[in-house]
């Protein structure tokens, strides 16, 4: 940090907040609010007599609560910018700070938190990881034994710079410890708080082993895991090397720590994995290497950027393999942990991809998005005639769409993805995607059907899994009903229940709703809200009892081409058990009310032409054929 | 994959009973094993942990003749200790139940009924914390087609409740703890209270 703020390109802006984020790629305006520092930047030089004058002392949270500060502090010895800072909530207004300040006149009680508007190209999110308290875990007493500490406690105490000056010491009596235990997963790998691996934390648990072995080479020092975890280069040979110090691995859980009330010895029972065999040791300190989770205002800063979690609360990025320092939202990137527990390495290569591909921002003049975004009908949207509506806002995965009331939906395009959710939920067809309107999908829909409609199987599939997933199973001549008609569209969140009617009006025998497995959506959760609506149809085609299997919903991603063939012969399958009088006798049934739910279809601006323009190329190829 | 495992393997059929289901999510941490009252104080070789792999491994003639298959109590002190909240004592009994399905009997007592004196009161039924004890029409000796208490030996604890309940003495367990020898333990430990103080 010190090296950044010295780059003269780099503003540094710390003791600062994110408050709002508005606008998009190249064009963010960020709120910030500098918090009042009561310290004059311009004065300050940075001498520390307010420190010493200050009466006032409390726990001082950068040594973990290990040591005190004063009111008048910097936050630590490598502070940017190296101004002091009073901290009101401590403060007893004295005022000897101001005394010891003297002719400098740099403290200021009248300062106040200033908001500041700054306009912004690109944005990278680094907001780091927080720690798992583990008090809840009462079996491991932290917080009631006073010698169990938690990894991060350690690491100050093993600081030269910390609260001992790197004297190991258990805070029971000041005395040095001759047998230390480091208990791995604590709160992580563990369905009762976090139930994901840490990532960092064997390795971590390693180096300290290491660390305190050169450091107090008389201390024994045990590390309890579950399954020891290196997976980078390297770090089994880093393992290796602990063992060979005489660190001692001991696979099992512990279930319990107990503690002597006179001495504040400590009592590890676990089972030993490899012997079968409880067994029971003794420790004078232990060492809890707590979860990694997401920052405590982590929900906070999700909502303020507009970028997703992930079920962990993690921020989540755009693709977990491809572009893992992306966020869904352009021109908003990752570095670090806020994405997931990573360690340094991870992290410092993360963050200069991040760095890059802001840089690319940062160096071009436009920006180039999908041509398939939505497009709204100021006249037909309902919101602009005073009705309350604003559900494709809340439809759209990237927050795209600004909703007020009496004013028409408005897409910023340069946020906008292209997924078509918006288009498939809009009930009154106010909104349309470009490529992919109504009246193209529906002038597909009707050539695909045109001839002897009640055999064919008409696919609905996603752009990024269920087409390829047919792809696949054509380029492995992996064999289905040739009565199969595919359609694409770019997410099955665009499949609106209108095309769905309007297919069966035409007389389709069977219809499949394909789209990517939720965890795979190339559109955060475009699959949710196709999922929903399919589950909508499913039910409402029940009711109006039509035969099983003619409408067929499949999650099939893109290396699932044996899965589509099967789905695809099942439904061949299902529609030849039906008999074709019974068949034609409920399309014939079934027409009326599709009908009734399409009377708005024919207003939306140019289906009806181009149905006629469909209708007339068709008949014409039909009768073609026919002389041929 | 499921397609390609034996539905009769062990391990499918205990997933199959309602609390064995969690069986395969088991990482072996042994946290259970560490935790269990019965594995510190009584019986060394008792472990949950090699429970759950014997079954996961298909090994039916392992865990039905583990101690663990037989002691456990169900008193749930692992339960809330597992990360990975699989229910352990479920596990457990539903292997008990399958050893009990394929005619293996518990090595240790569980209560015994005396036919001829029972009189289908259902006391003992309803004082059972496992659920061991039904009320069965039989023909007994001399007493007829009568309805009578009959315990099931794989869900038994042998802890005795039904004994302390019944008021016609007839149900008790099969080796001490009858009455008379516990009467003659509780004397001679408050005679020796007495002595001491």
């Amino acid at each position: 940090m010190v090296d950044a703020a010295r780059q003269p390109l780099i503003e540094v802006k710390t003791y600062t907040e994110v408050e709002k984020v508005e606008g998009y790629v190249g064009n963010f305006v960020v709120t910030l609010r500098e918090k009042a520092k009561y310290v004059r930047a311009d004065r300050c030089n940075g001498c520390g007599a307010c420190t010493k004058a200050c009466p006032v002392e409390i726990p001082n949270y950068f040594e973990m609560y290990l040591a005190p500060r004063k009111a008048a502090y910097i936050p630590m010895s490598q502070a940017v910018p190296l101004i002091y800072n009073i901290d009101m909530d401590a403060c007893i207004h004295c005022y000897k700070c101001v005394e010891a300040c003297g002719a400098l006149e740099a403290i200021d009680f009248s300062m106040e938190d200033k908001l500041v508007e700054q306009e912004i190209g690109a944005i990278i999110v680094a907001t780091g990881f927080g720690h798992f308290d583990p008090s809840p875990m009462v079996e491991y007493g932290y917080g009631r034994f006073p010698n169990v500490i938690t990894a991060m406690e350690m690491e100050r105490l093993n600081n030269s710079a910390g609260p001992t000056h790197g004297a190991l010491v258990r805070p029971s009596d000041g005395k040095s410890p001759k047998h230390l235990a480091i208990i791995n997963c604590v709160g992580s790998r563990d369905k009762r708080y976090n139930s994901s691996c840490s990532n960092f934390c064997c390795m971590y648990a390693i180096k300290n082993a290491l660390l305190l072995k050169q450091m107090h080479p008389d201390t024994e020092i045990s590390i309890y895991y579950i399954d020891i975890r290196t997976p980078s280069k390297g770090y089994e040979e880093f393992y290796d090397r602990a063992r060979e110090a005489g660190i001692r691995f001991i696979q099992g859980r512990p279930s319990e720590i107990t503690e002597d009330p006179d001495t504040h010895q400590l009592f590890i029972a676990s089972e030993d994995i490899t012997l079968g065999k409880v067994i029971e040791r003794e420790y004078d300190m232990v060492m809890l290497n707590q979860a990694a989770v997401p920052q405590p205002d982590q929900n906070h800063m999700s909502s303020v950027l507009n970028v997703a979690q992930s079920p962990g609360g993690w921020f989540m990025e755009y693709h977990p393999k491809l572009r893992p320092m992306d966020s869904p939202t352009d021109g908003i990137f990752f570095a670090g942990a806020c994405q997931g527990p990573k360690d340094i390495p991870a992290s410092v290569a993360q963050g200069s991809a991040a760095a890059s591909r802001a840089s690319r921002i940062l160096h071009s003049d436009s920006w180039q998005i999908e041509p398939t975004v939505a497009v709204v009908w100021p006249d037909r949207c309902v919101s602009a005639n005073g009705q309350a509506c604003g559900i494709c806002s809340r439809a759209c995965p990237y927050g795209a769409i600004d909703y007020t009331k009496g004013l028409a939906a408005e897409v910023i395009t340069a946020k906008c993805h292209g997924c078509g959710a918006c288009v498939g939920e809009c009930p009154h067809d106010s909104i349309t995607q470009l490529h992919f309107t109504d009246a193209q999908v529906l002038a597909q829909i009707r050539t695909l059907l045109a001839v002897e409609p009640e055999k064919k199987i008409l696919a609905f599939r996603c752009q990024w899994c269920s087409y390829g997933g047919a792809d696949l199973a054509g380029t492995s001549h992996f064999e289905y009903s040739a009565n199969e008609r595919g359609l694409r569209v770019m997410c099955s969140a665009r499949m609106d229940a209108d095309l769905i009617y309007e297919a069966y009006r035409l007389g389709a025998g069977a219809i499949l709703y394909s789209g990517c497995h939720p965890q795979d959506c190339h559109y955060i959760t475009g699959q949710i809200a196709g999922a929903k609506r399919a589950a909508r149809l499913e039910k409402m085609f029940e009711r109006m009892q039509m035969s099983p299997g003619r409408f067929r919903v499949e999650w099939i991603s893109a290396a699932e081409g044996d899965k589509y063939a099967r789905v695809i012969n099942e439904m061949q399958a299902s529609l030849d058990a039906i008999p074709e009088d019974v068949l034609n006798a409920e399309i014939q049934r079934l027409r009326p009310e599709m009908e009734k739910k399409l009377t708005k279809l024919g207003n939306v601006p140019g289906v009806a032409q181009a149905m006629v323009q469909v209708d007339f190329i068709v008949d014409e190829m039909i009768s073609k054929e026919k002389v041929a | 994959m499921s397609g390609f495992t034996d539905p009769n393997a062990l391990s499918e059929r205990v997933k199959a009973i309602p609390g064995g289901d969690m069986l395969m999510m088991c990482y072996s941490c042994g946290t259970c094993t560490s935790k269990c009252m019965i594995q510190t104080k009584l019986e060394s070789s008792y472990n949950p942990r090699r429970l759950i792999r014997e079954a996961v491994f298909n090994m039916d003639e392992a865990a039905f003749a583990d101690k663990t298959t037989w002691l456990c109590t169900a008193c749930d002190l692992c339960y809330p200790a597992c990360p990975q909240k699989i229910h352990i004592s479920g596990v457990i009994n539903a292997v008990k139940a399958l050893a009990v399905e394929s005619g293996e009997k518990t090595p240790y007592q569980v209560a015994r009924v005396d036919e001829s004196t029972c009189v289908a009161c259902g006391l003992c039924e309803k004082v059972c914390p496992y659920d061991a004890i039904r009320m069965v029409e039989k023909r007994v000796a001399f007493r007829g087609n009568i309805s009578v208490a009959s315990v099931d030996q794989g869900k038994c604890m042998a802890c005795g409740m039904c004994t302390a309940a019944c008021r016609s003495t007839s149900i008790r367990l099969t080796q001490d703890y009858n009455d008379a020898e516990l009467m003659d333990s509780l004397w001679s430990w408050l005679g020796a209270e007495r002595a001491n103080s």
